[in-house]
């Protein structure tokens, strides 16, 4: 089993560019559920057996144990030839060598890929992934509560917002924001806003960084909205699924994701009338918040032998054209700036865009996944700054803990 | 995963037993085919086992001894690196945490298992033929249960909004159980896997404890009757004695099957929450295949077979000195 050796040896030789040479031959494509629209796919498909004369197979993919099904895959001497990957877990398989430098794509294709999306397919100085689209959190609200409480426009800054929280616990009987201890992608958001790192190098390894005063200072501003709610502060955003409890109609706001204001309208159909998004204030009124930008990169196995043809399909899907058209029917943040105009009539959508330039995301780097493992340690020290132990005391008791598991063997 | 039999092993039968062949005396020929004859019929089943059972834990028991994550898998490279798999294992925390839990965990539930199986397996004896053929099949019924259905079934059961489980309390006057959360604390989804667990194996018990009465003679009740004996002491004197052998046996099995109790446990909350239910099986796989550390995971598991093993040590003395006993005493009956 271990013997077979694959190495990524196209023929290129016998090759020309152009539809002929692509003929008879079939791309697959590995995409997650849900990430595909219908009409979407259908145009691309179209698209690109109409360019390649190459036949376009998708594979969908469903999220339980992914990770493992990928790194199986790309062992394999016939992997898939294009995968969807979660931009964070990128810079893994990027490591392992089992991922096609695409930095000839970048050059043209990739030009004006918006940075901070582009951040999680580099590794290493290589492009090995093209940003293909990410959702970001936005302040999800209750219009009726917010007019009960008297509140006039949308907040523009930090301070605003906690002003109006403030309002709605005063004047009304509400809860002003459901914010449970262990959102930690919010924190996460904050994070990258204070311009701090989780992981820092020493001596050639990469240690926690979790006790500097910038991520004490991010967890302050936490601290500050979990002060407007009675959510658990042992619980994650999950456990009760926090749009279910915004969707009972006495929660003034909650931080979430544009598919849970679906499920809290699901959950109360009444609701649907009174939502409304606004993009996650920053500390002044010209820079949003800091948001974790999760998403999906596309990228080519190194063990395809089919790299031209891998290519030619990146640079249909990805084009202006499609990625806009992504955009429009999804509601998802595009891999350009510039084509973010498709999100006009999409209220969350639009107020997602914003953030995005100055999202971030986790460290990107291989040994970062085993950190998350729950029990993840930083909701641990989420946890006890909310219960009242100080910055330092909370990060020093967890920091062995990820130290542990950053040094795990990749 | 190894392949689970549920049979109680056959009990020694002495050769003596076994029929002898009234015809003509077989020829010399013959007698050669006769000697290999078992061993040809024996093959297919120790090549499946050699195919599905051998070759994974050989295979296992090599990648114990290995650095194999995703690098290493995606590169097909082999990397050795001898026992580094286990010393880092036996010096985790961790793993020793979660080593109590499973002896805690099955120690639990094979002492209810046991108890409950043989109340019922009791109860079945005094039961008339058609209250004892309902009940029989119910548990053949919930034996035969398919462990995936079941365990989805009981997920179902113990939802946390739409639930019977929660309705019901609820309709009782348990008001704060409406929406109970039965996966959120380590104690709750212990009670759930537990349940689960114990009631997919008491059938087993029950039925075979059962089996077990009707070979106690009616007269040794009349005689113990005689001498004056209550219920109790009936139970104590004659129908525990002729229980033992098969107790030990289903406990014996009981405690391989809980220990190594794979679907049940994860199906039910994939070890969560925050990893807090997760026993040795378990562990093993969460470590890796979860986390791609597919040689750690291998060493994990390993130990766990040890481990299994060390527990059962002692107890597997008793079955065999039982079983010696047993002959013994059957022999002295016979002569």
């Amino acid at each position: 089993m271990l013997v077979v050796n694959v190495a990524a040896c196209g023929s290129d030789d016998d090759k020309k560019d152009g539809p002929e040479s692509f003929k008879g031959q079939t791309l697959t494509l590995w995409a997650m559920d849900g990430s595909t629209p219908e009409q979407w796919t259908k145009d691309v498909k179209a698209a690109f057996e109409k360019k390649t004369g190459a036949k376009l197979k998708l594979e969908v993919q469903q999220w339980n144990g992914i990770q493992q099904k990928i790194t199986t895959a790309l062992s394999e001497s016939d992997p898939p030839d294009v995968i969807e990957v979660g931009n964070t877990q990128t810079p893994a398989y990027a490591a392992t060598g089992g991922l096609a430098d695409l930095s000839d794509l970048k050059k043209g294709l990739g030009k004006d890929w918006t940075p901070s999306l582009n951040k999680s397919a580099v590794y290493d100085g290589k492009q090995y992934a093209a940003p293909w689209f990410a959702v970001n959190r936005t302040v999800i609200y209750n219009k009726k509560i917010w007019a009960e409480a008297g509140i006039k426009g949308i907040p523009k800054t930090r301070q605003e917002f906690f002003d109006a929280l403030e309002k709605i616990e005063k004047k009304t009987d509400a809860e002003p924001i459901y914010m449970p201890g262990q959102n930690w992608y919010f924190l996460d958001g904050l994070i990258i806003g204070q311009d701090a790192d989780l992981v820092k190098k020493k001596g050639g390894k990469w240690v926690s960084n979790l006790a500097d005063p910038k991520v004490g200072k991010a967890m302050e501003i936490y601290k500050k909205y979990a002060s407007y709610s009675k959510a658990p502060k042992n619980k994650d955003e999950a456990t009760p699924q926090q749009a279910e409890v915004f969707a009972k109609g006495r929660t003034g706001a909650f931080i979430g994701l544009s598919w849970e204001a679906a499920t809290a309208i699901e959950a109360n159909k009444k609701l649907e009338k009174d939502i409304g998004y606004f993009t996650i204030p920053g500390e002044t009124a010209d820079k949003p918040e800091g948001v974790f930008l999760g998403g999906s990169n596309l990228a080519v196995a190194a063990g395809s032998e089919k790299q031209e043809l891998a290519k030619e399909f990146l640079k249909i899907a990805l084009s202006d054209k499609f990625e806009g058209a992504m955009a429009k029917e999804s509601g998802v943040i595009p891999n350009k700036t510039a084509l973010q105009s498709n999100l006009k009539g999409n209220p969350a959508a639009e107020a997602a865009a914003p953030a995005v330039e100055n999202g971030g995301l986790t460290p990107l780097i291989p040994e970062w996944g085993a950190v998350e493992n729950p029990p993840n340690p930083i909701k641990t020290y989420m946890t006890s700054v909310l219960n009242g132990k100080s910055h330092d005391t909370a990060a020093k008791a967890v920091e062995d803990e990820m130290n542990k598991r950053l040094a795990q063997k990749q | 995963m190894s392949v689970q039999t549920r049979e109680a092993p056959p009990r020694k039968r002495r050769p003596a037993a076994a029929p002898r062949a009234a015809g003509p005396q077989p020829g010399e020929g013959r007698r050669a085919d006769k000697a290999t004859l078992p061993y040809l019929l024996l093959l297919p089943a120790l090549a499946l086992t050699a195919v599905f059972l051998g070759y994974p834990l050989v295979t296992n028991g090599m990648l114990s001894f290995q650095n194999l994550n995703m690098t290493q898998l995606i590169q097909h490279v082999t990397e050795w690196n001898g026992f580094a798999n286990y010393t880092d294992t036996l010096s985790n925390e961790e793993f020793w945490r979660v080593t109590l839990r499973s002896v805690i965990f099955t120690a639990v539930n094979v002492v209810v298992i046991i108890v409950v199986g043989t109340l019922i397996g009791l109860l079945l004896a005094r039961l008339g033929p058609r209250m004892r053929l309902l009940l029989s099949v119910a548990l053949v019924l919930a034996w035969a249960m398919p462990i995936i259905a079941a365990t989805t079934v009981y997920q179902w059961l113990f939802a946390q909004r739409f639930g019977v489980v929660n309705w019901v309390l609820a309709e009782l006057g348990f008001e704060s159980m409406a929406d109970y959360n039965w996966t959120g604390t380590q104690l709750s989804t212990f009670f759930v896997i537990s349940l689960l667990l114990v009631w997919t194996s008491v059938p087993f018990v029950a039925i075979n404890l059962y089996a077990a009465t009707t070979t106690i003679a009616k007269e040794l009740y009349e005689a113990a009757a005689l001498d004056g004996a209550g219920a109790w002491q009936s139970f104590k004197c004659v129908t525990l004695p002729f229980l033992k052998p098969f107790l030990l046996v289903a406990t014996f099995l009981e405690i391989i099957w809980i220990f190594k109790a794979f679907p049940h446990v994860f199906a039910i909350n994939e070890g969560g929450p925050n990893r807090l239910t997760e026993t040795l099986p378990v562990y093993a796989f969460v470590e890796g295949v979860g986390g791609q550390h597919y040689g750690t995971g291998a060493a994990i598991s390993v130990l766990t077979i040890l481990i299994l093993l060390a527990l059962m040590a002692y107890y597997l003395r008793i079955v065999l000195r039982q079983e010696d006993a047993d002959e013994t005493e059957n022999d002295g009956e016979m002569a």
